[in-house]
């Protein structure tokens, strides 16, 4: 744990109140300004996330098309494991970058939460955590009123949950893959409206400091989630409302992306499969054939 | 799943305020918290440690229909004229007679109440975390004056000579006429932290602590700086000064021994206890004990800084409330509600064990 708090949560403390000094001692604005940079930082594993997640999407018909053919577990799996080597694709990959961002957050969670926890001793905590440097010092106390809201206590006025809420649900709706296995679309429709319910919750319950948090982390989230998939695949009316028990191809198409052509379970060659499906890194030729199609209407528009 | 994991593990922490309320003893009855927003006397003739009676009371409530609930008790309780005063998180200052626990009167002020109260002449003044002290009439709980600071006030006022001197996390101290409220100093003075220490007076000085890592001597007449002395964390505990020398443990986990006049540390090297210190060093006959936040006690010779206890005690609790000395025995609560007495010669006992019931 020390080198835990040495490493993780020690320095994202003192960079917050470094910040809070350059915003005038306004600690709910250096949250946002410290979200944003997080997030920008960390941009190259989360567009990595969001190609890995799209290649997966992409090659979800094939895959329901293997597991159609293939009715023997251990086979099904070998060949489903080969189509994605061949295809260039890791299952793992929309995983791995999470992870990696994963200390990152809890760590920058942790230092919210002592910083405007509020109470004298989470304060004197605060006192072990900071570098002795003069600059920093003279922030502490910190200014805890933000807009309507006191960061280090919970917001009852039910605003910030609803932000929340709404933020977690649009992101979640944009992040989540389509899936045409009806048993993946029953787990994500459910944690479609739980995790945004999950976090509504835990914002009335918690320094409003850290739903400013989730919130600016989630609508960072969503732009940057725009800006990689590109405006003409997100259909907002879609995005926004909430999803219908539409049949597989349509659950596919929620996002507004181009619907994937349904077509009838094939014999033809994991290499096959892969020229239709989008590819990964290292794949330059099939991405120019994947990618033909929206440039040359991108030309025409121009 | 990942989400609900990153969720489970952050809010596995959130703080809850305990409260740090040092022990009062009066009329042979030691007032003290005994656990998270419970105050309660205890007979120490009795040496079960009986409780006498306990607060909140079950069966009352606030003046405004609600329920009493302290939530967390810092306020160390002051013992006047049969009158237990102490303020609660909750943000009410309540006045309860010494003998029953009943309440005589209680005012709401306008944030939680952290530093403890003190009477002065019929009046019962009081910080509150809304940046204002309350000055009150003592018998009524009537409003005298109140004094707007530009932040929270955690630290107990000081009231000497027709002065009441406060320090807020506004980074100030000021100095108020105690009959009016009115500023004494042309300006208050201005440190680089937030002061969260009670001042102490020696002889027209103010000592101060801060979250500048810095103990200051201010000229108590104009409030003019006359020394300050820096560690490597900030000053917490009030300052106990004892002849020429003041007392202030840190938080960077040493005590330090200053000269009063010109801020000259007086031993060789400062005292280090090895963890925090928030609780104020006090005096045990002629053996300094110093209590750190992990609950280890040692006897310091005040003249030296060198152990007079061959060995530490330690309490395996967290100590952030001031021990009370009562000539050669120390009563120290410590967090949970524990109460342990110890002995000039370095015994302890416990007196009353929370987790038990009674």
């Amino acid at each position: 744990m020390f080198l835990w708090d040495l490493v993780f949560v020690n320095p994202i403390t003192n960079a917050l109140i470094i910040l809070n000094n350059i915003v005038l001692g306004n600690f709910g604005v250096a949250i946002i300004i410290f979200t944003i940079l997080m997030r920008l930082l960390t941009m190259p594993l989360t567009l990595r996330q969001i190609r890995s997640s799209r290649s997966l999407s992409a090659l979800q018909p094939k895959i329901q098309e293997l597991q159609k053919k293939y009715k023997d577990p251990k086979r099904r799996q070998e060949e489903t494991m080969k189509f994605y080597r061949e295809a260039g694709v890791n299952p793992l990959g929309c995983l791995l970058p999470m992870l990696v961002q994963f200390p990152i957050w809890i760590a920058l969670y942790n230092a919210l939460r002592i910083i405007v926890g509020g109470t004298p001793e989470s304060v004197i905590g605060l006192s072990q955590r900071l570098y002795p440097w003069g600059y920093i010092e003279q922030a502490v106390p910190l200014e805890n009123n933000f807009l309507w809201m006191d960061l280090g206590q919970p917001d009852t006025s039910l605003i910030l949950a609803f932000i929340v809420f709404a933020s977690t649900y649009v992101q979640q709706r944009l992040a989540t893959p389509p899936t045409t296995d009806p048993r993946t679309q029953s787990t994500n429709q459910m944690m479609l409206w739980m995790m945004p319910l999950m976090f509504a919750f835990f914002t009335l319950q918690v320094p409003s400091g850290l739903g400013v948090y989730w919130a600016m982390s989630n609508i960072v989230g969503v732009v940057m989630y725009y800006f990689a998939h590109g405006p003409e695949r997100i259909n907002w009316r879609t995005v926004l409302l909430p999803p219908s028990a539409a049949p597989a191809g349509r659950q596919a198409n929620r996002r507004g992306e181009p619907p994937a052509k349904e077509k009838e379970p094939s014999e033809e060659p994991a290499e096959e499969l892969a020229e239709t499906a989008l590819p990964t890194e290292g794949k330059r030729k099939k991405k120019r054939l994947r990618h033909g199609r929206s440039r040359g209407k991108r030309k025409d528009r121009r | 799943m990942l989400s609900t994991l990153f969720l489970g593990t952050a809010c596995a922490r959130i703080a809850q305020p305990e409260g740090w309320a040092g022990p009062t003893l009066a009329d042979e009855r030691l007032v003290a918290s005994i656990g998270r927003g419970e105050l309660a006397a205890i007979d120490i003739e009795d040496s079960s440690g009986r409780v006498i009676w306990r607060f909140p009371p079950k069966d009352q409530k606030h003046p405004d229909g609600s329920k009493i609930d302290p939530e967390a008790i810092y306020s160390t309780p002051l013992v006047a004229d049969g009158t237990v005063y102490f303020g609660a998180y909750g943000g009410w200052l309540y006045a309860l007679d010494l003998a029953s626990g009943d309440i005589r009167w209680q005012v709401e002020t306008g944030g939680p109440v952290i530093g403890s109260a003190v009477v002065q002449d019929g009046v019962v003044y009081v910080g509150s975390d809304d940046g204002r002290l309350y000055a009150l009439n003592a018998a009524s709980g009537q409003e005298r004056w109140r004094f707007k600071t530009g932040d929270s006030i955690w630290a107990t006022p000081l009231v000497a000579d027709g002065v009441v001197y406060v320090a807020s996390m506004d980074k100030k101290v000021y100095a108020l006429d105690a009959a009016s409220g009115e500023e004494r100093w042309d300006k208050p003075f201005k440190a680089n932290g937030g002061l969260a220490s009670t001042p102490v007076l020696a002889n027209g000085t103010l000592l101060v602590g801060g979250m500048d890592s810095r103990i200051r001597a201010l000229d108590a007449a104009s409030g003019e700086e006359k020394w300050h002395f820096k560690a490597d964390d900030w000053f917490w505990t009030q300052p106990l000064v004892l002849g020429d020398t003041v007392y202030a443990g840190c938080l960077d986990g040493k005590v330090y021994a200053l000269d009063v006049d010109d801020g000259t540390p007086q031993w060789e090297q400062p005292f280090d206890t090895g963890a925090s210190v928030r609780a104020a060093p006090v005096l045990l006959d002629d053996v300094l004990l110093v209590a750190n936040r992990e609950g280890v006690l040692y006897g310091v010779d005040p003249q030296d800084g060198q152990l007079v206890w061959p060995l530490p005690i330690d309490l395996a609790k967290t100590v952030l409330s001031d021990p009370l000395a009562q000539g050669a025995m120390a009563y120290i609560s410590a967090q949970g509600g524990d109460l342990f007495t110890v002995s000039k010669d370095g015994k302890r006992a416990l007196l009353v064990l929370t987790e038990s019931g009674d």
